[in-house]
């Protein structure tokens, strides 16, 4: 893929994950071919344990690849990291203690070695609904509390990448759906590359322009279907045809690939 | 290596600001006098007061020397400090000298302060020892590392050490009070004293009564201070005979000094009297009325060497020194 | 640190007087002993200590002072250096094993060897008081701070390197925060090691102190002298205990979790490698030997190179009658210090579980606990061999009590540390707190009981030959101090590598051990 200015678009070639193990090894991630366009939201949905995580992880880098590449632009991962030019949100909200939420957030712009503008970080914490709860350590908040600012910490050094991990697994389903119309906004505006990963197929066809729906581990792409929905997302979206018609799909393709790769699973074991 | 050395000392120095360094402080503010180190065998006591007294009335400053009173203690052997160069003079005894210089130290004795040794044998009068005859059948409590002087007092007297019984005991009298041991073996001056003062009557069997003669309280320097510091030497030990002398003259003031210059010791006055009055029979005898104090002659030399050589030492007179002495007393 | 509080918190809850009533209940057993008949001369009762103080109360001030500085300055340094050595091995992965293996042995090093050097290198003044203080806390706050500095998920270091930074931004972003409790916890452990380490660094020829008075007291049969030196000498312990513990407390609002792994968990490497990294480490070890005696200018007659040591146990022609001697002592001593050691860890995991299955009792028994320790073996030591007789039996209760504490403090750490989620299984299915210790809370303490067992050994090796050396008369202890004594540098210095290589070989054995239990019961824990 060309390098365009602005973000970079992605590129995967071959890429692949074997842990060692007895027997051959496991096979976490098959061989796995794609480009995800510069701007555009992916949505990674299959079944737990398929190995999303695994293939996220080794986008960002953080875990090595048994086999094939990542480019992102024309960088490798580990360059992107360099400039902290991604970010990720991970399952675990990951935060410290010791910190307050805004201390938590604040520990993103000092590893990335930037400073934000005053306020930046009320605003964010305010757009994920955690206004008032600033000087709150994360051993007082609740799991979907924890895990919006988590998001906070990845939104605050504006990256050019955005991979998030089940980003709204925790949180309930009233502040998920708020979320979920929010924050695809705040990207879009910054035309930011995002990929996340989750298993709710609503929440992947309301944010994503684009779904790739994975089979059980090891992954592999059971389908690929682009979302031809109005950006932003009006309001009621959910509740039209071409929604209901999109879900079936990705939901199809989910069950299809449970039963085509239940057995690679059990082979592979 | 003189650098590393003075820098680990400053270092020493800046981490605690403690009075310790007091001594070389007050040294820089005297003039230009040479400094020297006294490497005591043991603790601050009345043990050591003629060289308080020197400290104190300035006898050592008189002869243009700053001398540094460095204490020993249970983990402080007296060589190694004066092997290095350290200390010029350190106190020690003629079977740890021998012992010394059989490793390779070269070590003489300049003087010697206690003529008589001091090793005795502590017991309660109700089961006393008096002679080495009584040891058989007896319990003695005592530090292991002091075998050889049993051994040798054993072996001077004829008596069998196999029907002694040994009990190694850490340097206390608690044992004999509490029961454990019929007695002690010790120094004359310490723990019976203790004892004393505690109100329990003990009865002490000098051992150099017994053919135990083994100077003690020796001072010893090395070949090379012998060589290149001799006014040194010369100084100190005219300092020590002085402080002895004027301790001999005034026990009392001796032990006043002694309290006075040492009053976080806790230092009991009543023992220190009485163990002042117990060590002047074993430092000043005939000879060093007639020669001064320190002296040692070819006689006392030979008898130390005749211990010496029981106890497994094989040492010869050339161990002894007596050139200092001689230019201390002529003056 | 607050594992044992938190022990205590609920039973300070519901029994508000309780520590109160332990405390009294000691000062009458205390009092009750010192009266029995014959114990007028080992012992004195609190009444004739507060007498004793209440004359000498100045003196016993400047003691505390000069002692106290020793104690404070050696407490900062020794635990300077044991963070510097932790940084560098979390660094420095690769270093790690070199690091550790060399901080193990400096630690072993018997203090009737060093003091005399210390002594030496320093001439008069506080530098030996403050180096063996020094040297006697830096390992304890070491070993725990370097599982501290590893107990972080390993998400943490994810969000540190989703931003492209290295090891050092994990140190200081995560690790540092993460070995806090860890940190704490060391430091409480070092308290009275600090102190004790003065103490006997003024053995050394210090002008005065406590370390001083003390063995003018126990030489003058001052009974009431000795105790009130002991009582002063545990009272400051226990107070810098208790303020480390309150500090952490308030410092440490949010403490991360508390996850004991063993650092390196000595699992993974394969026999070679191991024996070329021990290889590696007893080269360094005689290098620097070598060059910091050299370096130093340090008479030979004294300070003996590995060559003379060599000499003396292979190649002299009484190189055999040295071995036997050498050898025969310490064999004495191992038959003192293997009981001893064992006795130990039981009790002190003994006393752990003790207070989990029955938290009521923990306001009593932490304060006697801590006075034990804190109470200065170069005062007990003679009093229990007395007691004891001078048999196995005192040697060997003196050894458990140095090393019982730190394995109890280690061992609440890890009873504390069982999940919360884990005994919610527990407490559904109804079963009795037996039944939780032995399916939930052991297996959670192991790690952090087998970091203190590896930890407290060197300790073990110190308190045998410290009491043979101050009380007992024989075993390696006494060997070394006659040693000392007849200027038979050569075979000090071969009692110090043998000492020290007998406890690097006991902890190799303690690790196998650890690496053996862990692999069944806390596999998460190793790497």
């Amino acid at each position: 893929m060309p390098a365009e200015p602005g973000p970079p678009g992605i590129s995967c070639a071959g890429l692949a994950k074997r842990f060692p193990a007895a027997g051959g090894g496991l096979e976490v991630v098959a061989p796995f071919t794609r480009e995800f366009a510069a701007g555009a939201t992916t949505a990674l949905v299959g079944p737990s344990g398929c190995g999303k995580s695994t293939l996220l992880r080794m986008i960002a880098g953080l875990e090595t690849p048994s086999a094939g590449s990542v480019a992102i632009g024309d960088e490798t991962p580990a360059e992107v990291r360099a400039r902290a030019g991604l970010a990720v949100s991970f399952q675990d909200p990951s935060l410290l203690p010791w910190r307050t939420v805004r201390g938590n957030v604040a520990l993103a712009l000092t590893l990335a070695r930037r400073r934000a503008a005053a306020g930046t970080i009320d605003r964010l914490l305010a757009l994920v609904g955690l206004e008032g709860f600033a000087g709150t350590r994360p051993g007082a908040l609740s799991g979907g509390m924890r895990q919006r600012a988590a998001i906070a910490r990845c939104l605050v050094t504006e990256p050019e990448l955005l991979l998030l991990d089940e980003p709204f697994g925790a949180v309930d389903e009233l502040t998920r759906r708020q979320l979920a119309h929010d924050l695809p906004r705040l990207w879009e505006a910054r035309g930011t590359t995002t990929l996340f990963v989750t298993h709710s197929v609503t929440e992947a066809v309301l944010i994503a322009d684009r779904v790739l729906v994975l089979s059980p581990r090891p992954a592999r792409v059971v389908a690929d279907i682009p979302v031809t929905l109005d950006r932003p997302r009006p309001e009621g979206v959910e509740l039209t045809v071409a929604f209901a018609e999109l879900a079936e799909r990705v939901s199809a393709a989910l069950a299809r690939g449970a039963a085509e790769g239940g057995q690679t699973g059990l082979a592979a074991q | 290596m003189r650098n590393g050395r003075t820098h680990l000392t400053r270092r020493g120095a800046l981490a605690l600001t403690g009075g310790a360094a007091a001594a070389g402080m007050l040294g820089a503010g005297a003039r230009a006098a040479t400094p020297a180190t006294l490497q005591l065998s043991w603790l601050h006591s009345v043990q050591f007061a003629g060289s308080y007294i020197a400290q104190a009335r300035g006898y050592w400053a008189e002869d243009g020397l700053d001398v540094t009173l460095a204490p020993g203690g249970p983990n402080a052997p007296v060589e190694p400090p004066v092997v290095s160069g350290r200390a010029l003079v350190g106190v020690s005894a003629a079977d740890y000298t021998a012992a010394a210089v059989a490793q390779g130290a070269p070590f003489r004795i300049i003087g010697v302060a206690m003529q008589k040794n001091p090793f005795a044998v502590a017991s309660l009068p109700e089961n006393p020892v008096e002679r080495p005859q009584d040891l058989p059948g007896k319990r003695i409590g005592m530090a292991l590392a002091n075998m050889p002087v049993l051994e040798a007092l054993c072996t001077l007297n004829g008596v069998d050490i196999d029907r002694i019984e040994i009990v190694p005991t850490q340097y206390s009298a608690a044992p004999l009070l509490a029961g454990e041991v019929d007695c002690l073996l010790c120094w004359a001056t310490d723990l019976p004293v203790a004892m004393a003062v505690q109100g329990v009557e003990s009865v002490t069997m000098l051992m150099a009564d017994h053919g135990y003669a083994l100077q003690s309280q020796t001072y010893i320097a090395t070949d090379e201070s012998l060589r290149t510091r001799r006014a040194e030497l010369v100084g100190l030990m005219r300092g020590e005979t002085r402080g002895w002398a004027a301790y001999r003259a005034d026990l009392d003031a001796a032990v006043a000094t002694t309290l006075e210059m040492h009053p976080d010791a806790n230092l009991d006055p009543r023992a220190q009297r009485m163990q002042a009055e117990r060590q002047v029979p074993l430092m000043f005898s005939e000879l060093t009325e007639a020669r001064g104090f320190g002296w040692f002659s070819a006689a006392t030399v030979e008898e130390t060497i005749e211990t010496l050589a029981v106890l497994g030492h094989d040492v010869s007179p050339d161990l002894w020194d007596r050139s200092i002495l001689e230019e201390v007393h002529a003056g | 640190m607050s594992a044992a509080e938190a022990a205590a918190a609920p039973a300070r809850r519901a029994l508000p007087g309780a520590p109160l009533a332990g405390v009294a209940g000691l000062l009458v057993v205390w009092e009750a002993l010192a009266r029995l008949p014959g114990a007028e001369v080992l012992l004195a009762g609190p009444m004739a200590v507060a007498l004793w103080l209440g004359e000498n109360g100045a003196l016993m001030a400047r003691a505390l002072a000069v002692t106290g500085a020793e104690a404070a300055a050696g407490f900062a340094l020794g635990n300077l250096a044991a963070v510097a050595l932790a940084l560098c091995a979390v660094a420095w992965p690769r270093a790690e094993r070199l690091i550790a293996a060399l901080a193990l042995l400096v630690f072993c090093l018997p203090l009737v060897a060093t003091g005399p050097i210390l002594r030496v290198l320093y001439g008069p003044g506080p530098g030996p008081q403050v180096t063996l203080a020094a040297l006697a806390v830096y390992y304890t706050t070491f070993v725990p701070l370097l599982v501290g500095l590893r107990a972080a998920p390993a998400a943490w270091f994810d969000v540190v390197a989703s931003y492209g930074r290295g090891r050092w931004a994990e140190i200081l972003h995560v690790r540092l925060f993460a070995a806090a409790p860890y940190l704490v916890a060391g430091l409480q452990i070092a308290a009275p090691a600090a102190f004790l380490g003065a103490m006997v660094g003024e053995f050394t020829g210090a002008e005065r102190g406590m370390g001083v008075l003390t063995i003018r007291a126990l030489r003058a049969l001052d009974v009431e002298a000795t105790w009130a030196l002991a009582t002063v000498a545990a009272l400051v312990s226990i107070a810098v205990y208790a303020a480390i513990g309150a500090a952490g407390r308030r410092l440490l609002r949010e403490p991360p979790p508390v996850l004991l792994a063993p650092p390196g968990a000595g699992g993974g490497a394969r026999p070679g490698a191991a024996l070329g990294q021990a290889a590696l480490a007893g080269g360094v070890a005689l290098a620097l030997w070598w060059g910091a005696m050299e370096a130093f200018g340090l008479n030979a007659f004294f300070a003996k190179r590995p060559g003379d040591v060599w000499a003396f146990l292979v190649t002299d022609p009484g190189a055999a009658a040295h071995r036997a001697e050498l050898f025969g002592a310490l064999a004495d001593t191992l038959a003192l210090a293997v009981p001893g050691y064992l006795a130990g860890l039981a009790a002190g995991a003994a006393l752990a579980v003790a207070l989990t299955l029955a938290p009521g009792a923990a306001a009593v028994a932490m304060p006697v606990a801590v006075a034990l320790r804190a109470v200065p073996i170069v005062t007990t030591a003679p009093l229990v061999v007395l007691l004891m007789g001078r048999g196995a039996a005192g040697t060997i209760a003196l050894v458990a009590v140095m090393i019982f504490f730190p394995v109890f403090v280690a061992a609440l750490h890890g009873l504390a540390r069982a999940p919360g989620q884990v005994l919610d299984v527990f407490e559904s299915y109804a079963a009795g707190p037996l039944r939780r210790l032995v399916h939930a809370q052991l297996p959670a303490m192991l790690p952090a009981f087998f970091a203190a067992a590896r930890m407290s050994l060197p300790a073990a090796i110190l308190a045998v030959t410290v009491v043979e050396w101050l009380a007992t008369g024989r075993g390696v202890g006494a060997l070394m101090a006659i040693s000392a004594s007849l200027s038979d540098y050569a075979m000090l210095w071969s009692a110090v590598v043998v000492v020290a290589l007998a406890t690097v070989a006991g902890h190799a054995l303690v690790a196998a051990a650890e690496a053996r239990v862990l692999a069944r019961y806390a596999g998460e824990q190793r790497r």
